[in-house]
């Protein structure tokens, strides 16, 4: 066990202190800011403000209300005068003298009835984006809407009723009634924590890989086993880099939350204000009350279940492929060409995120029951469906079923471990690899 | 006293003189089988070299003397006991395909080393600071391995090797890639060891290096022992029984009529002298033919000369 912590204190050591470990870490949350931070700006300052001209030569909007975006991009101006004369006026004015960018022709003849023929047209001098197009496309969908229902005698009361949004209320059979929007906070949560273990098994999992076939490579190998077994070396390199994961994990939660503040406190406003039209750029239609909802039930999901849940699936999922990685490490050739030995690896940690992609919106389903307890799938699989409360037996069956498989698996990559360190100047096959597990040494 | 020196010398009588003992050792590989049924003995203090040809079986040995690999039968002692884990911490292993961490600095590798040896941080980093100070590179401890050339490495892989200050030193190859200055620095490190009463098992394809460090070899060949002894009684052992003499003058008629000459050159002969004959005799010989001497030498054979012919023979 001493032996043991030794390796663990080195491997973890030398990789926090190297420069890639640090830029990367320091790099994801600045990443991220930076996402945020251009996103606000690129939506605040790129977009402008456009100043649009409305003519309305039908007459038939005089009284429909056309609000300006809440955002300060876009105002409509209800003018009078000639379409053709103020389209000729525009490009030739200067771009800082432009009194408008663009007008809003309603024309004459315009049939509510037929509001395609003839159209309502928008005619630019300068070409609006498409969060301004979907926006300028809203309103005046707004006002067709409300000048037919002007037109059909509907008051302003039952428009508003008729307007009024409807909820279905969900509630399971045994008596657990859900929140209102808890589904959507759960799936968000889900695939957070899903990707977040299917990431780092990937990212980990190679780093595992590459220390041992750095070892196997410039020939260390052969002094460290005169000192120590294999499977200690193997366990504590596993371990080592598994803390490395934790660190760089629990860091990042840190800075982002950090950044998140500061973010927050910056461009606070902005973000506010820009919320609304993100959501319905990104098709989910989430307005401002539907964002408070989320973030309500994001903060109601079953944290002491999570957090006590979530790493034991994370170490789980780190230690069943961790070893397997080092197996293929151990495995692989001096030129790391062998790729094809990573296939078995690779394809259920992908089946993994597939299963948990359709958890999400089947948490049910008999495929998420089957994914969270098969231990090669269960750590991203069971991370997506945590949040949804699955029952405590399928939990226990999940975490006994996980630990017998990382002893497991643990136990056959010690075995191909300690052959494959040694081998040198040989293709290895699959095949082969299987007749290390019961080789003697 | 004299009870206390009587049981010194029960002890002595009873305490075994090999420090290793390698007992009918079989190893196999698939069909291959690397150690067949090899046994020998490594006595304490000596220098012991385990010689031959590529794929002869002896890093196969090393690994199971090192607890890399388990003999399929056979035992293994260690100081008379059986070799098991706790023994790998009093035996030193410099193999000959060997590496360093190249993004570690010298002094943290050395000492990481030397803790999974068994030493504390402590004893660790004084054992690292007086080797460097042994060699006058103490400037070493805080540079970069990717920074070192390879003879630079090979020290830091020697004083590895060595930090734990074990019992068993195994070398394999241990000159390769050192310039002569280095060599010569690594030899007389391993003849001090020897002298401190170290065992050394020395591993090399280099015979004049044998000749000059071994006290005792053992040759290898296909998985078996075909050879073991002491330098010099192997030499003895397989003499020829030619001799070098260098004259003055001319050769004596008759002189070489009973003699099997196998080399004739001016003032110089090699003959073949019958078995059960002596040196003193053959030079009685020419001395009573007149002939003016001026050196007169036995041929032994290099090991050089007697590994070859023993591999070829096997």
């Amino acid at each position: 066990m001493k032996k043991i912590l030794i390796i663990i204190q080195r491997e973890y050591i030398t990789r926090v202190k190297r420069k890639s470990f640090i830029i990367t870490t320091l790099l994801a949350p600045l990443g991220f800011f930076a996402l945020i931070s251009g996103s606000v700006l690129i939506s605040t300052f790129s977009q402008g403000r456009t100043d649009v001209a409305v003519i309305d030569d039908s007459g038939l909007f005089k009284d429909v209300p056309l609000p300006d975006a809440d955002d300060q991009t876009v105002y409509f101006h209800r003018i009078t005068g000639k379409v053709d004369e103020l389209s000729a006026e525009l490009p030739k004015a200067e771009k800082e003298k432009r009194k408008y960018q663009a007008i809003l022709y309603i024309p004459a003849n315009f049939n509510i009835n037929n509001p395609n023929n003839p159209v309502i047209s928008y005619r630019y001098v300068e070409r609006p984006g498409m969060m301004k197009k979907q926006f300028i496309g809203d309103r005046m969908n707004d006002a067709v809407a409300k000048l037919r229902m002007k037109m059909l005698n509907i008051n302003e009361e039952v428009q508003q009723q008729m307007e009024k949004k409807f909820q279905l209320d969900y509630s399971s059979l045994d008596n657990q009634s859900e929140k209102k929007g808890y589904t959507e906070a759960a799936g968000i949560a889900g695939m957070v924590m899903g990707f977040a273990i299917y990431i780092s098994l990937f990212f980990y999992g190679t780093m595992i890989m590459k220390g041992v076939m750095e070892e196997k490579t410039n020939r260390i190998v052969e002094v460290l086993t005169s000192s120590v077994k294999p499977f200690q070396l193997l366990m504590g390199k596993i371990i080592g880099v598994g803390a490395v994961g934790l660190t760089q994990f629990i860091l990042w939660i840190v800075l982002m939350a950090v950044v998140n503040l500061v973010a927050g406190i910056i461009f606070g406003a902005a973000i506010h204000s820009h919320a609304p039209s993100m959501g319905s750029m990104q098709g989910g239609g989430l307005d401002a009350d539907d964002m408070q909802l989320l973030m309500k039930n994001l903060s109601s999901l079953p944290f002491t279940q999570i957090a006590l849940l979530f790493p034991l699936y994370f170490l789980g999922g780190f230690l069943l492929y961790g070893s397997l990685f080092a197996a293929v490490g151990a495995a692989m050739g001096e030129d790391g060409d062998q790729q094809s030995l990573m296939i078995p690896i690779t394809v259920p940690i992908i089946i993994s995120i597939f299963i948990a992609i359709n958890v999400i919106n089947n948490p049910d389903s008999s495929l998420g029951f089957w994914g969270s307890i098969i231990p090669f799938t269960s750590p991203v699989v069971m991370s997506a469906l945590l949040p949804f409360r699955p029952v405590w037996w399928q939990i226990a069956l999940s975490v006994l079923l996980l630990i017998g498989g990382f002893v497991l698996t643990t136990y056959i990559a010690a075995r191909i471990y300690r052959v494959g360190i040694l081998m040198y100047g040989k293709k290895i096959t699959l095949k082969e690899m299987g007749k290390w597990i019961f080789a003697r040494t | 006293m004299q009870e206390a020196f009587l049981f010194l010398n029960i002890a002595l009588t009873f305490a075994p003189m090999s420090l290793l003992s390698l007992q009918h050792i079989v190893k196999q590989y698939g069909n291959y089988r690397a150690s067949d049924d090899v046994s020998f003995e490594i006595p304490k203090g000596k220098i012991f070299g385990l010689l031959g040809p590529n794929g002869a079986g002896k890093t196969t040995l090393i690994r199971m003397i090192t607890r890399i690999l388990y003999p399929d039968a056979g035992n293994i002692l260690f100081n008379g006991e059986q070799l098991s884990d706790k023994h790998t911490e009093n035996i030193g292993y410099m193999p000959e395909e060997r590496g360093l961490y190249k993004k570690m600095k010298v002094g943290e590798h050395l000492i990481y080393l030397g803790r999974l040896k068994g030493l504390s941080q402590i004893q660790a980093k004084e054992n690292v600071n007086n080797w460097l100070k042994k060699f006058e590179i103490e400037t070493w401890f805080n540079k970069n391995i990717e920074e070192l050339s390879k003879g630079m490495s090979q020290k830091v892989q020697f004083i590895a090797t060595v930090l734990h200050n074990p019992d068993l030193l195994i070398l394999d190859e241990p000159f390769s890639g050192l310039d002569p200055i280095n060599s010569k620095l690594i030899e007389e490190e391993i003849r001090d060891m020897s002298r401190k009463g170290k065992t050394i098992i020395f591993s090399t394809h280099r015979m004049e290096q044998v000749e000059e460090i071994c006290d005792e070899i053992v040759l290898v060949n296909k998985g078996k022992k075909i050879l073991e002894g002491g330098v010099k009684e192997l030499k003895q052992r397989f003499k020829e029984n030619k001799f070098r003499i260098h004259f003055n003058g001319e050769i004596k008629n008759g002189l070489l009529n009973n003699l099997s000459v196998v080399e004739q050159s001016e003032g110089e002969v090699i003959v073949k002298y019958s078995e059960e004959h002596r040196g003193n005799e053959l030079l009685k010989l020419f001395v009573e033919h007149g002939m003016e001497v001026s050196s007169f030498n036995e041929l032994l054979p290099s090991i050089n000369e007697i590994f070859i012919r023993q591999v070829e023979a096997n």
